[in-house]
């Protein structure tokens, strides 16, 4: 309880880290409340198309090529780039983390076999492999999570492993082999704490290359094209980008905000678990 | 002696990695729904059971899968890649066709960005909590958080159409007939828009990325005790504090300089950039297997290449880490 | 030749900006030389046209090829490399004179036995759709080496139609015959008779074409050179026009909504004609075999419930017609003469209550050719799920949509088909019975079945003369029309934007895809 206490007092020093823990609220409750907010589809074609944003009342973010409320769009919207991002990289971290940590603490055939399995994700380009999952899989939300979350996993295998291995000879783990520390033991209380911090600056980062991730596949066609996602919407807006910057300006904004506020958490997090460092810094 | 016995050990491994890939994807593929004969068949504008059928006979698509991966796999060995049905060509042929392209494309932007990333990290992390890190860190977010095909079009709305300074596609400029220095400049030219729009997002990565490290390496025991020592500032900076506060980002980078060939997909389809990222996309959608499983493993074995060098610099770097 | 035909006022879009260009001006001199830098999306596979029949293969090679006869935007056939022709009473025996001193670009002579190895040995083999149509010829003589005989089993009224370079283009014999051309052809270097040489390809970039020196039209081509350039992306294709890169954006490269921009641009004129030869026309799969579709009721919901004229302003941009029926109004025998079904969801939804529809659930497969589509069955799903009809979005690709129609994994699914000028060569194809097999997205996919249609479609095939066939073609689409075996939307119209100094581009049906040979520049 103390410590918790302690560490939202140091999370809360970080100006920036609130700031982003406010917009990540709001997000989300806008993600919850949307059927409140816009009760209609956000598909349904409720004005004449391309009305500028401010024109006209009720219709504050403008319409879109179909004569679709942008607001609505934005609004609903935050519920799939949201789901999508968090889910995926959950998926990511579970499989990254668990590999990168057996392959770094064992080293030897251990890390062979799993920097072997890796790297044969990690060789081929991760977006092309998230279009061909998508493709196999059929486009779906579903499919696009598996997908991202597949894809992204090895970044954190890595790190998790080149911290392990970085670890692993310094006294302080070296002292505790000597002591005969279960290698659970080790790993969990020793080893992986430490990893904690690039872990979660990645992390943060994980959410926001998965949604920018959704978007590009929504870009190229292969979003669910029964959610509507600010990927997607970008995407239809690129091809009228002259006729309505509003269509992307948006939605660029939402992702932008989303991504910047989970950067900031991150960081934030960050100083609040390394006392030392965040002291330091401010 | 170690460290030669260490490359060749890497080599042999990057081979099977490579083979593994081929057999993973080759098998992947061909679960996705439809085939080259079908998307042919349905482009000719006419189609029946006859000639999908001729055209799978052609393509060799009715003997059973383990055939048709025995014989890839024995072209691969032999350094075929096989034939584009599509694109009727070579594989091999198309794929070196383009491979020059998206190399002076990633080449450029994977440079700018190592560069001006490590440069803006390591000056955030030398200023932390003071402007110019706040600058930095903010520049940094704004262009991680950007979709990267907007990127490009706002460039080319901005740069291209209204300030008119720059082409917004192509490689050069067709039928000018520039030769030398010229077409030099004129490549450059045309360069500059997609390598900073590819190489922005990987700034803002490196940049992330050098500034987390450094600072934490500068609150190690090593670093404090140099301080204690009472060496100057800069000589710790460059001496324990960027050497070690670089590990993960040379980890990060290795990894990188290949998955910017994925990345080059939206560049270059926007910039209509002639390079394998598009040439896969294409080969994607069309079902084109042996171009895409071609270009997965050019695109592979450029990868491990990169992973070979980080893992040697790596080695380098950090003596710590044993070669065996 | 009076055909029964009706070409609309309304095809001329309704946008007062825009500049349109009525066919050529005759009074001019065309002027020697210059380059045309045109757009081509996507890359073509091949430029090897007899063994590739796709639209990018067709619009580049079409300059470097040629047929027998070309088609005037009216659909009459025009001399091309027969300089007449005769047909006897019956309308079973056609007689070709060919055009005497014809080159082929690697200087042999173009003679009947090229035509007769063309259309009777290589044709017949690599192209399916044209396979189907010689059924109807019983054989092919060589008279002497500038006279081809064609004798039918009997009467087939599209023959004269056939002669397209993308149908039937005329391929050299010297080279090809006794050689396995399926591999011979396999390199990029076309020998064709056409007004355009090939000279090099650089994949990815461009494809570059020169002047055939030694055409046969005399002082033709008045065209140096043409660059095709490979553009992938709609919007850098908008730009390139607009950075005078390029001088031609060929139908249907750009973006609907860049048309108008562009088309207001200096020195910019705007033509839909041109495509009167396939003319366009798109329509909804509606799968006849199970499930809620299966019902004629629910299927005229559907035809009342969807709004083509909002998708026709809205989606399309003003561009294209309202589709009435299986044949596009441009195309011969077309009747307006059925039901109407104009947008009305009461209607709609009182059709739906009658086949007692109880709110299961119908998938809709997009046509995954860009943004256009995807936003036409997004605005198609709204108007059916204001209807109550219960419309499950899918997402797919190129690969993904034929393997899905191929197989018939669709409730309703988006497309559109080419008519190449006469019901029987485009039209009849979609609804007869024994078009109904696996393995073509263009056949008769929906698994519509009709005795009395199948008779119709047989008999308007074969009958003489067009009067005949004109009456046959009524009933059928009559039926049709009422059956709504698949949900007809807009005939589409892909419009030609150019630089107004490049004269005389667009002459024929099948506009830019042979146009180069008339086309010189004002400069």
């Amino acid at each position: 309880m103390q410590k918790n206490l302690e560490f939202w007092k140091r999370f809360c020093r970080n100006k920036g880290a609130v700031v982003g823990l406010l917009i990540i609220v709001a997000v989300i409750l806008m993600a919850i409340f949307a059927p409140l907010l816009y009760p209609d589809s956000p598909w349904k074609l409720v004005q004449r198309p391309f009305i500028p944003p401010m024109e006209l009342d009720g219709y504050w973010f403008g319409t879109d090529t179909l004569g679709r409320d942008i607001g609505a769009g934005l609004v609903h919207g935050a519920r799939v780039s949201l789901l999508v991002g968090l889910t995926s990289t959950v998926v990511a971290l579970l499989i990254g983390v668990t590999l990168g940590a057996f392959a770094g603490y064992y080293g030897g055939l251990v890390d062979d076999g799993v920097m072997r399995f890796t790297e044969l994700f990690q060789t081929v380009p991760n977006f092309a492999l998230a279009i061909v999952l998508v493709a196999i899989m059929q486009p779906s939300v579903e499919s696009v999570i598996l997908a991202i979350g597949i894809v992204s996993w090895p970044p954190v295998a890595r790190l998790v492993r080149g911290e392990f291995l970085s670890l692993r000879s310094r006294e302080f783990v070296q002292a505790s082999m000597v002591l005969g520390q279960s290698n659970a033991r080790i790993i969990l209380t020793q080893i992986l704490p430490n990893t904690l911090s690039p872990v979660i600056v990645m992390t943060s980062l994980m959410v926001a290359t998965a949604i920018l991730l959704e978007s590009a596949l929504s870009f190229l066609g292969l979003g669910d094209p029964d959610v509507m996602s600010w990927g997607y919407m970008i995407g239809a807006a690129r091809t009228v980008l002259r006729q309505a910057w509003w269509m992307s300006f948006f939605p660029g904004v939402m992702i932008l905000l989303t991504v910047l506020a989970l950067n900031l958490v991150g960081e934030g997090l960050n100083d609040a678990m390394n006392p030392r460092l965040a002291r330091k810094s401010r | 002696m170690g460290k030669l016995s260490f490359i060749a050990r890497r080599l042999v491994k990057g081979v099977f990695v490579l083979l593994a890939i081929v057999i993973l994807n080759f098998l992947l593929i061909r679960l996705a729904p439809g085939d080259p004969a079908q998307v042919m068949a349905g482009e000719a504008g006419a189609a029946d059971q006859e000639f999908i059928q001729q055209l799978q006979e052609k393509f060799g698509l009715n003997q059973p899968l383990h055939e048709q991966l025995f014989i890839y796999l024995k072209g691969v060995l032999t350094l075929d890649l096989g034939w584009s049905y599509r694109q009727d060509e070579a594989v091999a042929t198309l794929i070196f066709e383009r491979l020059p392209a998206t190399l002076l494309l990633t080449g450029t932007a994977f440079c700018f960005a190592l560069t001006f990333g490590v440069l803006l990290g390591a000056l955030a992390a030398a200023r932390v909590g003071r402007w110019t890190d706040s600058l930095i860190t903010v520049l940094a977010l704004v262009c991680y958080a950007t979709p990267l095909f907007w990127v490009a079009l706002m460039s080319i709305l901005l740069f291209s159409v209204y300030l008119g300074w720059l082409p917004g596609f192509g490689m050069f400029s067709v039928g000018a007939g520039y030769t030398g220095l010229e077409f030099v400049l004129d490549v450059l030219r045309h360069l500059i828009l997609p390598a900073l729009t590819l190489g922005l997002f990987y700034m803002a990565v490196y940049t992330r990325m050098t500034r987390a490290s450094m600072l934490e390496v500068m609150e190690m025991d090593y670093v404090k005790t140099a301080r204690a020592k009472g060496l100057a500032p800069g000589r710790i900076t460059r001496m324990h504090v960027l050497r070690n506060a670089l590990l993960p980002v040379i980890t990060l980078a290795g990894i990188q300089a290949g998955q910017m060939v994925g990345g080059a997909v939206l560049t270059e389809t926007v910039f209509a950039w002639p390079g394998i990222g598009r040439l896969m996309f294409d080969a994607l959608l069309q079902r084109d297997y042996n171009l895409l499983l071609g270009v997965f493993l050019v695109s592979s074995a450029v990868v491990v290449l990169f992973n070979l060098v980080t893992d040697l610099v790596y080695t380098f770097v950090d003596p710590r880490i044993e070669v065996s | 030749m009076a055909f029964n035909r009706s070409l609309k006022a309304a095809a001329f879009a309704s946008v007062a900006t825009l500049a349109f260009v009525a066919g050529p001006a005759l009074a001019e001199e065309p002027k020697q030389g210059g380059t045309a830098n045109v757009v081509i999306q996507p890359e073509p596979p091949s430029l090897n046209l007899g063994m590739v029949q796709n639209a990018p293969t067709q619009m580049v090679a079409g300059n470097i090829f040629e047929s027998l006869l070309k088609y005037d935007t009216n659909l009459d056939p025009v001399p091309n490399l027969a300089t007449e022709w005769e047909v006897n009473e019956d309308g079973t025996v056609y007689t070709f004179h060919l055009k005497e001193g014809v080159k082929w670009h690697d200087g042999e002579d173009f003679t009947a036995e090229d035509v007769i190895f063309s259309m009777d040995e290589m044709l017949r083999e690599t192209n399916p759709r044209l396979r189907v149509n010689l059924d109807h010829v019983e054989k092919m003589e060589a008279l002497d080496d500038y006279t081809v005989r064609f004798t039918l089993k009997q009467p087939f009224g599209p023959f004269l139609g056939l002669f397209e370079v993308g149908t039937v283009p005329m391929w050299p014999a010297h080279i090809y015959q006794g050689t396995n051309y399926q591999e011979t052809a396999d390199d990029n270097d076309p020998i064709g008779t056409g007004p355009f040489k090939f000279e090099e390809w650089d994949r990815g970039s461009y494809i570059h074409l020169v002047a055939n020196e030694d055409y046969h039209v005399e002082g033709q081509p008045y065209l140096d050179e043409i660059y095709w350039h490979v553009i992938p992306d709609a919007a850098s294709r908008a730009v390139a026009y607009e950075n005078g890169e390029v001088d031609v954006l060929p139908g249907g490269s750009i973006e609907n909504f860049d048309v108008p921009r562009l088309a207001e641009m200096d020195n910019t004129c705007m033509t839909t004609k041109g495509w009167e030869y396939f003319a366009p026309l798109a329509w909804m799969w509606l799968n006849n075999r199970e499930g809620p579709l299966a019902d004629k009721r629910v299927r005229q919901a559907i035809m009342y419930a969807i709004d083509n004229e909002f998708a026709q302003e809205v989606v399309w941009n003003n561009q294209g017609r309202v589709a009435t029926g299986p044949v596009n109004s441009v195309t011969r025998f077309y009747t307006d003469d059925v039901t109407d079904y104009s947008y009305n969801p009461d209607k709609a939804e009182e059709l739906l209550d009658e086949a007692g529809y109880d709110g299961e659930e119908i998938s809709l497969l997009p046509l995954p050719y860009g943004e256009t589509w995807q936003r036409w069955a997004e605005a198609v799903q709204q108007n059916l799920e204001e209807v109550g009809i219960n419309v499950d979005m899918e997402a797919t690709d190129v690969g993904g949509w034929n393997q899905r129609l191929n197989e018939w994994d669709f409730d309703m699914a988006f497309t559109y088909l080419y008519q190449y000028g006469d019901p029987a060569l485009g039209v009849t194809r979609n609804y007869i019975s024994s078009n109904i097999e696996k393995g073509s997205p263009w056949n008769n996919v929906a698994g519509y079945e009709n005795e009395r249609v199948d008779e119709l479609a047989e008999q308007g095939a074969v009958a003489f003369p067009d009067e005949k066939r004109a009456e046959i073609y009524k009933e059928m689409q009559q039926i049709l029309v009422e059956d709504v075996p698949v949900a007809w939307l807009l005939e589409l119209e892909f419009p030609t934007i150019y630089r107004c100094d490049v004269k005389n581009l667009v002459t024929t049906a099948i506009g830019v895809n042979d146009g180069f040979g008339d086309a010189w520049l004002d400069r």
